[in-house]
């Protein structure tokens, strides 16, 4: 996967504005009546000068009391109430479409991601994904919910107010006409630069947050190697330069906000001293000239609030690259065609690999005709190099990918035609290493069987070691794993997962990748005589990656480039002088 | 004793950001100056054309150079105004950025790792980004627009009292409404929810993180359906929450303009009759009106201040309170002076991570003579961790004691020790430096000679032949660009640059597969080379050669010492 591009980067823009343009198709309807409210506001504002300009030019020249003023002044109340209930069911509006987008989005993106299948994932580095899926969402909602009814706003409200200038005094209407698209045009002049520059300036300021934190992150390492005072002040140097260097870029950056600034007052200004002269030789009613006085600064405010509002678009534009660069992950390798036999399992299935074949996309074979039997209540080790395909091995016969080639035959049946929920039930596996749940001990071993009873759980955390485990931890079967709990070695995981393979009693099948790895001799030897007492009932398959682990093993298969090279009794192999014995040799 | 005016946390962030307080001041005065330029131009307008219309109707004389005069002087002050703010605003900005950062990544350089829990846990960690995020906002978001809102509506009071004092009544209930009272309320209202949306928020994330990193054993056990069916209710609940606050927000920021459109009828009240009774001139009516309006613009953005106000507080007081966590250690003002080849004794050395603990190391005695090569074996869990934490001074003891050189721990300056021991481990971090920098990180004053021979000794001289911009590559965040048997020679090389008298190697192939870990051996042999050698690991296939004895650990208690063929034959024979 590409590094996510940074905002300012010149292939983001057009894909990820599209992308958001997409989205909000899906939620036009709630979107346009956000829209429509906003803009409803407009003849609301009118109203309000209208009358208040009433109000005023009765008492300048009639000097009327409130007695005969009561009929507007009450319109004035109405008109007040109209506009807060319309700002309130404007962003009600948006923020339904909003939220309602953000649930969607976020259960697709969640299966997209779960396309790069559970190997793919784990490569990925996950917590990056994580903050697409929760911050990236979160951005695109503020986009949204405030951002584009904003937009709404500085589209329709300007005209409106423009035009209902004209029949009160056209002179006005004329310059606030040209005053007012004047705005967003010099902006886009002066923009299209600055904009650049902003946006550069927004991803270096959250490279130089990067660093602080990755500097934060790394502490022990730095205070290990002494260097935390020397990136304390590199870092301070850094963001003195950054510091000179932004400031360079926004001198003229903030000049598009000057444009805006200076037209909006100068036409309020202009305006202003026009009306007045007009007013003193007659040309025009103080009424007109304080209508449109009142509406001058309400048709520039749209335009100012969107400007206030651009780093919500930024961030959003951000996480849109990253989410639709997310929704573009290509289905994984052979996805599983899964069919729909759910015949039962006999209680030890022997298993054929039949010139089984697969390729990876982006590396070398996996598998190229590879056959063995794996037998009923026996134990079958794996082994072989690094990329000799034992890892591939156990993905097809979890089904997690299926074969290019050839066939995985249990007892007879092509694995290809089970129902994969129903012989993944009969499966037990125990990974190299297990992912630890948020939830309890309990309820992560129970992820085997959701209806486990505590004599069930209790014995399989005897038989594998993870009473010893429980013993330990504060709260024992009840203590909170996972990042906001406790964590496990890697020799308690791995007791944990073993504990998992066990409780799931009606197992057919074991499938372990390297179960004692990061366990000491005596542990390695108390899980060894688990396995052994397994395979009277069962099949086993045992991955080793360490070849200590095969020679509990009845029978080895030696892999090589994805084929069977040798296979044989683990201690005829070790006597023969063959590729198994070179394998001893070489890890001693 | 009187109440101070600020919280303490207010007052000690502003101490912190004492040195900018030119800029922070200059920046926010020329924000009150902009916003007193659109008040005074919208009022002076406003008075201007009543006043031009009444002379025209009079067909009197008036003097209207001065008023226009002034309008153009405010418009100008007004966007000239804006933009020096903003200058100033954002250079004030990131310089108290760069301060805070720099403050705080000094207090917490001593607290790593043991007061730093923060830096074991993602979620601490994420948050502590995100309070670091409110305090670095507080000068723009909260601070300035206060003082504005402050001082503006001061002003408006005052020409209110002296033109209308009825008025100044309503405009001080109106702007205490909207600025302070209703976001307070809200504020109040959505508390709870706030509370509870950060404890789903970090929920949800835990559950999306499993859904992904354990598709695998979701697939295989079977519970992808239920996981996904958890993260769905857990969504649903967050956005209700979120719901209702926004609504809230929704509301408030409604209620300025409401507040503003009333306090003007309010005004109109009194306004009315005084004009009526010829109590107040009526153009001044008119000003007065104007001026209402505009003082409710600037107390409008105060809705979204308050919040950040209180969410500076929150982050204010974890940060200040880590920041203030007194270190493990205190450090000596001078340091001991060091032997060039120390011994390393512990003597009856018992730790444990907090009172409620059991001991992690349980009266250890160990000695390491100088050009000792020492492996401590052990499961996890038996303290061989532990036994490096209190070498490297990273852990203090609860009973007994470390020697260094022949100096207790407490002699030394954790600095100067730590000089003397390199460690490669499992868990070493790279940087997004370039990879010079990540070479030298522990030995500044290398030259290029010296990073060469390194490099060549690590066999990483050809994976720099291959990198495009040689020793000036940028290793990406994390070192996330070098693959693992790189980032583990990265850290050799390391070790050999920094030359020191102990070298500790800390499950040193671990995560390698089989193949990268061997090829590793010759290279942590040279690395080990002429130095006295602490090898901890779980197991010792494959890294027996770099040592001559081994230590068995097991309950936080050394079990056995023996030469490391006896230790290897009674492993064979077992």
């Amino acid at each position: 996967m590409e590094p996510a591009a940074a905002p300012g980067d010149a292939r983001y823009g057009v894909p990820a504005a599209q992308w958001l343009r997409l989205e909000a198709r899906r939620v036009r309807q709630p979107l346009r009546r956000a829209a429509l409210l906003t803009a409803l506001a407009a003849p609301a504002m009118v109203g309000q000068a209208w009358l208040l300009s009433a109000v005023l030019y009765e008492a300048v020249f009639a000097r009327a009391p409130l007695s005969r003023l009561w009929l507007p002044w009450f319109g004035l109340l109405a008109l007040a109430a109209l506009r807060f209930a319309l700002s309130i069911g404007a962003r009600r509006s948006a923020l339904l479409a909003a939220q309602s987008l953000a649930q969607s989005l976020r259960a697709r993106l969640l299966r997209s991601a779960q396309r790069l299948g559970p190997y793919g994932l784990r490569r990925e580095a996950s917590g990056d994904l994580i903050t697409r899926l929760v911050d990236g969402i979160d951005a695109v909602l503020g986009y949204f919910a405030r951002y584009l009814p904003q937009v709404a706003g500085a589209a329709l409200i300007p005209p409106i107010l423009v035009l209902s200038v004209f029949p009160a005094d056209w002179i006005s209407g004329l310059v606030l006409l040209l005053t007012a698209p004047l705005i967003p045009l010099f902006m886009v002049l002066a923009g299209s630069a600055a904009a650049r520059a902003s946006e550069r300036r927004y991803a270096q300021l959250t490279r130089l947050g990067a660093s602080f934190m990755e500097a934060l992150g790394g502490l022990v390492t730095l205070r290990q190697l002494g260097a935390a005072r020397r990136v304390a002040q590199r870092l301070e140097g850094e963001g003195e330069e950054y510091r000179a260097l932004t400031m360079k870029v926004l001198r003229i950056a903030f000049l598009s906000a000057l444009v805006l600034e200076f037209f909006a007052t100068v036409g309020i200004a202009v305006v202003a001293v026009l009306i007045g002269f007009r007013l003193m030789w007659g040309e025009l009613t103080l009424r007109a000239g304080l209508f449109v006085l009142l509406l001058a600064p309400e048709i520039y405010s749209p335009l100012r609030s969107l400007g206030a509002l651009r780093h919500t678009r930024m961030d959003a534009l951000a996480a849109a690259q990253q989410l639709s660069a997310l929704e573009d992950i290509p289905p994984a390798v052979g996805a599983t065609a899964a069919g729909v036999a759910r015949a039962p399992l006999a209680a030890a299935p022997e298993i054929r690999i039949e010139r089984l074949g697969y390729a990876y996309r982006d590396r070398g074979a996996g598998l190229s005709e590879c056959s063995f039997t794996l037998r009923a209540k026996r134990v079958t080790a794996l082994v072989g190099a690094t990329g000799a395909g034992k890892s591939t091995l156990l993905n097809l016969l979890l089904g997690f990918a299926a074969p290019d080639s050839g066939h995985i035959l249990i007892d007879g049946a092509d694995l290809a035609t089970f129902d994969l929920a129903h012989w993944r039930a009969g499966v037990a596996w125990v990974p190299q290493q297990s992912h630890i749940f948020e939830g309890t001990v309990r309820e992560n071993l129970q992820l085997a069987d959701p209806g486990a009873n505590a004599g069930a759980l209790r014995r399989a955390a005897e038989r594998s070691g993870l009473a010893a485990v429980l013993a330990r931890l504060p709260k024992g079967w009840e203590t909170q794993l996972g990042e906001r709990g406790v964590g496990l070695s890697g020799g308690e995981l791995q007791r944990l997962a073993l504990a998992r393979a066990l409780l799931r009693e009606s197992a057919k099948v074991w499938l372990l990748d390297e179960p004692t790895a990061h366990l000491d001799a005596e542990g390695a030897r108390a899980v060894e005589t688990v396995i052994r007492a397994a395979a009277a009932t069962r099949t086993v398959l045992l991955v080793a990656h360490r070849l200590s682990a095969a020679h509990l093993a009845d029978w080895v298969i030696v892999l090589g480039d994805g084929r069977v090279i040798e296979q044989g009794a683990p201690l005829e192999l070790a006597r023969s002088r063959g590729a198994y014995n070179a394998l001893l040799e070489a890890a001693r | 004793m009187h109440k101070p005016l600020l919280p303490p946390v207010v007052r000690r962030l502003l101490t912190v950001l004492r040195p900018y307080r030119a800029w922070m001041a200059g920046g926010a005065a020329l924000a009150l100056l902009a916003a007193l330029a659109a008040i005074g131009l919208m009022a002076l307008s406003g008075w201007f054309i009543a006043a031009m219309a009444l002379a025209g109707a009079a067909g009197a004389a008036i003097d209207y150079f001065t008023p226009a005069a002034a309008i153009r002087a405010f418009a100008i002050l007004r966007s000239g105004g804006r933009y020096a703010e903003r200058l100033v605003t954002h250079e004030a900005t990131l310089r108290g950025l760069a301060g805070l950062r720099s403050w705080l990544f000094q207090r917490l350089i001593p607290l790593a790792p043991a007061r730093l829990s923060a830096l074991r846990s993602g979620e601490l960690f994420a948050r502590l980004r995100a309070d670091i995020d409110a305090l670095e906002h507080f000068y723009l978001a909260v601070l300035v627009p206060a003082a504005v809102a402050l001082v503006s509506v001061a002003a408006g009071l005052l020409v209110a009292l002296i033109v209308l004092p009825a008025a100044a009544v309503p405009l001080l209930l109106g702007a205490l409404s909207a600025g302070v009272l209703l976001p307070a309320w809200m504020q109040r209202r959505a508390a709870h929810d706030a509370a509870q949306a950060v404890r789903e928020a970090a929920e949800l994330r835990g559950s999306l993180l499993d859904a992904l990193r354990g598709h695998a054993e979701l697939l295989a056990w079977g519970g992808v359906e239920a996981q996904a069916a958890r993260i769905d209710a857990l969504a649903t609940r967050l956005d209700a929450r979120r719901t209702r606050t926004e609504r809230l927000q929704a509301v408030t920021a409604g209620a300025a303009g409401l507040c503003g459109q009333l306090t003007l009828l309010a005004v109109l009240v009194p306004g009315l009759a005084a004009v009526h009774r010829g109590a107040l001139t009526p153009t001044l009516l008119v000003m007065v009106s104007l001026l209402v309006l505009s003082v409710f613009e600037v107390i409008a953005p105060l809705s979204e201040a308050l919040p950040q106000w209180h969410a500076t507080l929150v982050a204010g007081t974890r940060v200040f309170e880590l920041a203030d966590t007194p270190p493990a250690f205190l450090e000596p003002e001078i340091c001991a002076p060091l032997p060039p080849a120390p011994a390393i004794v512990f003597e009856r050395a018992c730790l444990r991570y907090a009172e409620d603990a059991p001991w992690a190391l349980d009266g250890v005695d160990l000695t390491l003579s100088p050009g000792a090569r020492v492996a401590v074996v052990g499961a996890s869990g038996a303290g061989k961790s532990s036994l490096l934490a209190a070498l490297l001074k990273f852990h203090p003891l609860q009973k007994g004691r470390v020697l260094f050189g022949g100096q207790p721990l407490e002699a030394l300056q954790g600095d100067t020790l730590r000089r003397h021991i390199a460690v490669i481990a499992q868990h070493t971090v790279l940087f997004n430096l370039s990879l010079r920098d990540n070479l030298v990180l522990g030995a500044p004053d290398a030259d290029a000679a010296q990073i060469e021979r390194a490099v060549t000794l690590a066999r990483l001289d050809r994976f720099v032949a291959s990198l495009p911009d040689g020793y000036d590559t940028l290793l990406g965040e994390g070192g996330g660009l070098v693959s693992g048997g790189e980032a583990r020679r990265i850290c050799i090389a390391r070790a050999l640059l920094q030359d020191a008298p102990v070298l500790v190697l800390d499950e040193p192939t671990e995560g390698l597969d089989t193949r990268t870990a061997r090829e590793l051996y010759v290279e942590l042999e040279v690395a080990a080379r002429n130095r006295t050698v602490l090898l901890i690991t779980h197991r010792l296939s494959g890294l027996a050669h770099l040592v001559e004895e081994v230590v068995v650990m097991h309950a936080g208690r050394i079990a056995a010492r023996v030469p490391v063929s006896d230790y290897l034959a009674r492993e064979r024979a077992a």
